[in-house]
C-alpha cells in the first residue's frame, strides 16, 4: 500500500511567508526579471515541496507541478499549433485558465516535462512520478478551430504526447501518470477516448497510471479496464459513487484511492481514511493501493494541504496496522 | 438617461498609496483609522476621475475591499478565511470557509455607498456580491448541501440590497461570475437565489456574469430576475453575440467591450467596431456599455486609458445614431 498524490501542489505559503513564485512572475511581467530568474525561483520552490511531500510520509510524490499556469496552457505552449485564447473556468472550480486554440496540425516540438522530472529526480528524497495532462482532457478543455472532428484532435494529440511519455521513459521514469478528468464531461465519447489511449501508450516502457477525478466513473465502468493501463485513479470524495461502481465488475487493476477531500478545507480524521481504505481493500488487494487525495491539492491553502497530506500518512499507517 | 450609458463593473487600481498602507495596516505598523482616511481620499479621486472621463453612471471603485467575496465574509456570520488559494495566474484570493450558519451582522456596503453618492450628482451603483458566487467561492465546511448555503447567503443579500435601496441606490449590482460553474446542476438555484435577492426592489438591477462557459446557460439566464445582465463580449472577440441572435436577448445587456485582463489601451474607434456589433444583435435601447470585468489588476494609466477609449467609442456610436 502506497501513499501519494496526484499532482499540483500550492505554489506559495502561508502569509506572512513571502510568496516568491507569485512576486516572480509579477516581476517577469513588468520585464524586471528574465524567465531564468523565474526558473530559478521555481527551482526552490520544488524542492521545498518535494521535501515537505517527504517529511508527510508521502511515498510517491510529484514535482507539484509549480512551473504549470495550468494543466492545459504548459503543455498547449510547447506543442506545435496552438495559439492562447480567453479567459476560461476550469471545470466546477474557482480557477480560470487560458484556453488553448488549435489552430493548425498539433505536434510535438520535443520535451517538455523531462527536465522538470530530471530536476525533480535530483532534489527529492521520495520516488517521483511524472505527471502529464492526457489528449482527451487537452482537446475537451481547448477551443478546435482546425481539426474536422473532435476525434480527429484528440487521436492527433495523443500522437503528440506518445512522444513526451516515451521520453520520460527514457529519462527513467519507472510510473508515469496521464490525467483525463475531461473524459467525464464527454462520457458518451468513450470509443475515441480508447482509441487514443492504445496511441498514447503505444511502446512506453513504464508503469502506466490514468487518473481522472472531479466525479465518478458510472457509465465507463468496466469499460476502463480494456485500456492498457495498470493503474486507475479514481475520485472517491466528488465521486463517492464510485464505491458503489466498482462493485458491479472484478477491479482488474491497480487503484489510485483518491479518499481525502482535496477541495475542501474540512480536515478528514485518519480513522476516516483508514477506514476508506479498508473498505477498498475489500475490492482489491491491499497491496495493489496507491491512497491519495481526492485531486491535486492546490484548492487549498498551503498549510490545510500539508495537514492532509500528514492526516492521510497517519491514516494508512493505521489501516496497515490493521490489516497486519 | 443618454442612448449607450456607461459604466463600469465595479473595481478600480488602488493608488499605491492605498497599497502602501493597506500592507502597514496588515503589519500593525498603521492604524485601521488612518487606512480608512486614505481609502476615502482614494474613492473621492476615483469620483472624480470618472466624472472627467465621462462615465455616466459610477462605481465607489472598492479601495475598501481586498477581495469581492472575502468582503463579505468578513463582515458577515459563519465564516472565517481560510488562507490564500490561486483564482487565475499569479493571482490569489483568500478564500473563506462557512464554519456556522450564515448571515448578516450589519449593513456591509451602505456607509461606502453613501459616502461615495454624496460625491457627486451622477447615480453610483450599488455593489453587492451574489450568493451563489460567495457560497462556491468559500469552502463549505457546514451546511451539508450547497442548496441550503446558497439560499441562507440569499437572504442576507436581499436585506443588503433592501437597505442600499433605502440609502438612495437607484442601480444596485448583484455580481455573480460563479453563476455558471455548474450549469446543469445548478442554474435553477442559482435563479431561485437571485429571485430571493431582488425581491420586492425598484431599483434597477444589474447581474455581471463574466467569463466561462456562458452559452451553456442560454437562454435560461433570460429568466434571471434583474433588469440587465452584464458580459464579457471582448474577451472573447464578441463570439457571444453569435448565441444571442436566437431566441433574442430580451434583457438589457451591459455589454463587455474593454479587455479587463490585457494591458494594452484600445482604441475609441476600436471600442466604437465593438458596439456596432452588439448593435448588429441587440437593439441600441437595451445596450450598457462597459468593460468585462473589474478593473483592479490594471494600472492606474490603463485604467484611466481603457475608459476614456470606451467612452470616446460609445461617443462615436451615439453620434452615427443621430443622438
Amino acid at each position: 500500500m502506497i501513499t501519494t498524490v496526484v499532482g499540483n501542489y500550492p505554489k506559495i505559503p502561508d502569509p506572512p511567508a513571502p510568496g516568491r513564485w507569485r512576486t516572480g512572475v509579477e516581476k517577469v511581467q513588468r520585464g524586471e526579471w528574465t524567465r531564468a530568474e523565474l526558473r530559478r525561483v521555481e527551482d526552490e520552490v520544488t524542492a521545498e515541496i518535494l521535501a515537505e511531500q517527504a517529511e508527510a510520509g508521502i511515498d510517491l510524490v510529484t514535482d507539484g507541478q509549480i512551473r504549470w499556469e495550468d494543466g492545459q496552457t504548459y503543455f498547449a505552449r510547447a506543442l506545435e499549433g496552438f495559439a492562447i485564447g480567453g479567459l476560461q473556468r476550469y471545470f466546477d472550480t474557482n480557477v480560470y485558465y487560458r484556453q488553448p486554440v488549435v489552430r493548425g496540425e498539433v505536434a510535438w516540438r520535443g520535451p517538455i516535462t523531462v527536465e522538470d522530472y530530471r530536476f525533480a529526480v535530483a532534489h527529492s528524497p521520495r520516488p517521483v512520478k511524472p505527471v502529464v495532462t492526457g489528449p482527451f482532457t487537452l482537446a475537451v478543455l481547448s477551443r478546435n478551430e482546425y481539426y474536422r472532428t473532435f476525434d480527429d484532435l484528440v487521436v492527433a494529440l495523443a500522437a503528440a504526447l506518445n512522444q513526451e511519455l516515451r521520453a520520460l521513459a527514457a529519462a527513467g521514469a519507472a510510473l508515469i501518470q496521464v490525467d483525463e478528468p475531461g473524459l467525464l464531461l464527454r462520457r458518451d465519447q468513450f470509443p475515441v477516448f480508447r482509441r487514443a489511449m492504445d496511441v498514447l501508450w503505444n511502446g512506453v516502457a513504464a508503469r502506466r497510471a490514468l487518473y481522472t477525478y472531479f466525479g465518478h466513473v458510472d457509465g465507463l465502468y468496466p469499460a476502463l479496464l480494456d485500456l492498457p493501463i495498470d493503474i486507475l485513479g479514481l475520485d472517491f470524495v466528488a465521486g463517492v459513487r464510485n464505491w458503489e461502481v466498482l462493485r458491479r465488475a472484478r477491479f482488474t487493476k491497480e487503484l489510485g484511492l483518491g479518499i481525502l477531500d482535496a477541495r475542501n478545507t474540512r480536515m478528514e480524521s485518519p480513522e476516516e481514511v483508514a477506514a476508506a481504505v479498508r473498505l477498498a481493500a475489500e475490492l482489491v488487494p491491499a497491496d495493489s493501493l496507491y491512497v491519495s487525495p481526492s485531486a491535486g491539492l492546490e484548492f487549498l491553502p498551503r498549510r490545510v494541504a500539508r495537514r492532509k497530506l500528514e492526516v492521510l500518512v497517519a491514516g494508512v499507517r493505521r489501516a496497515k496496522e490493521g490489516v497486519a | 438617461m443618454t442612448l449607450l450609458p456607461t459604466t463600469t463593473v465595479g473595481s478600480f487600481p488602488k493608488p499605491p498609496y492605498l497599497l502602501e498602507a493597506r500592507r502597514k495596516v496588515a503589519r500593525k505598523q498603521m492604524e485601521p483609522g488612518e487606512l480608512q482616511e486614505l481609502e476615502r481620499r482614494a474613492t473621492e479621486e476615483w469620483i472624480r476621475r470618472q466624472e472627467e472621463i465621462g462615465l455616466d453612471i459610477l462605481v465607489d471603485g472598492e479601495m475598501y475591499r481586498g477581495d469581492m467575496v472575502a468582503f463579505f465574509a468578513d463582515q458577515m456570520e459563519g465564516f472565517e478565511i481560510a488562507g490564500l488559494v490561486r483564482s487565475y495566474g499569479n493571482r490569489y484570493y483568500p478564500k473563506p470557509a462557512v464554519v456556522g450558519p450564515v448571515g448578516r451582522k450589519k449593513p456591509v456596503t451602505v456607509e461606502w455607498f453613501t459616502f461615495a453618492q454624496r460625491l457627486t450628482s451622477r447615480p453610483v451603483k450599488g455593489m453587492l456580491t451574489g450568493p451563489y458566487t460567495i457560497a462556491e467561492w468559500s469552502f463549505n465546511e457546514y451546511y451539508p448541501t450547497r442548496r441550503e448555503l446558497v439560499l441562507e447567503l440569499a437572504r442576507a443579500v436581499h436585506e443588503e440590497a433592501v437597505d442600499l435601496e433605502r440609502a438612495g441606490a437607484r442601480y444596485i449590482q448583484i455580481d455573480e461570475p460563479a453563476i455558471h460553474t455548474r450549469p446543469d446542476e445548478d442554474f435553477e438555484l442559482a435563479r431561485e437565489a437571485m429571485e430571493i435577492v431582488t425581491r420586492g426592489l425598484s431599483a434597477y438591477t444589474i447581474t455581471h456574469v463574466c467569463y466561462g462557459d456562458v452559452p451553456r446557460i442560454y437562454p435560461a439566464m433570460l429568466s434571471l430576475p434583474v433588469n440587465q445582465i452584464d458580459l464579457a463580449l471582448k474577451n472573447d472577440d464578441f463570439a457571444l453575440l453569435e448565441v444571442f441572435r436566437t431566441p433574442r436577448f430580451t434583457k438589457d445587456i451591459g455589454a463587455g467591450v474593454i479587455d479587463a485582463h490585457s494591458h494594452r489601451v484600445e482604441t475609441p474607434e476600436e471600442v466604437a467596431d465593438g458596439i456596432r456589433r452588439t448593435l448588429a444583435v441587440i437593439p441600441a435601447a437595451q445596450v450598457y456599455v462597459s468593460p468585462d470585468c473589474g478593473l483592479k489588476t490594471r494600472t492606474l494609466e490603463e485604467t484611466v486609458g481603457k475608459l476614456t477609449a470606451m467612452v470616446e467609442g460609445t461617443r462615436i456610436v451615439r453620434r452615427e445614431l443621430g443622438s
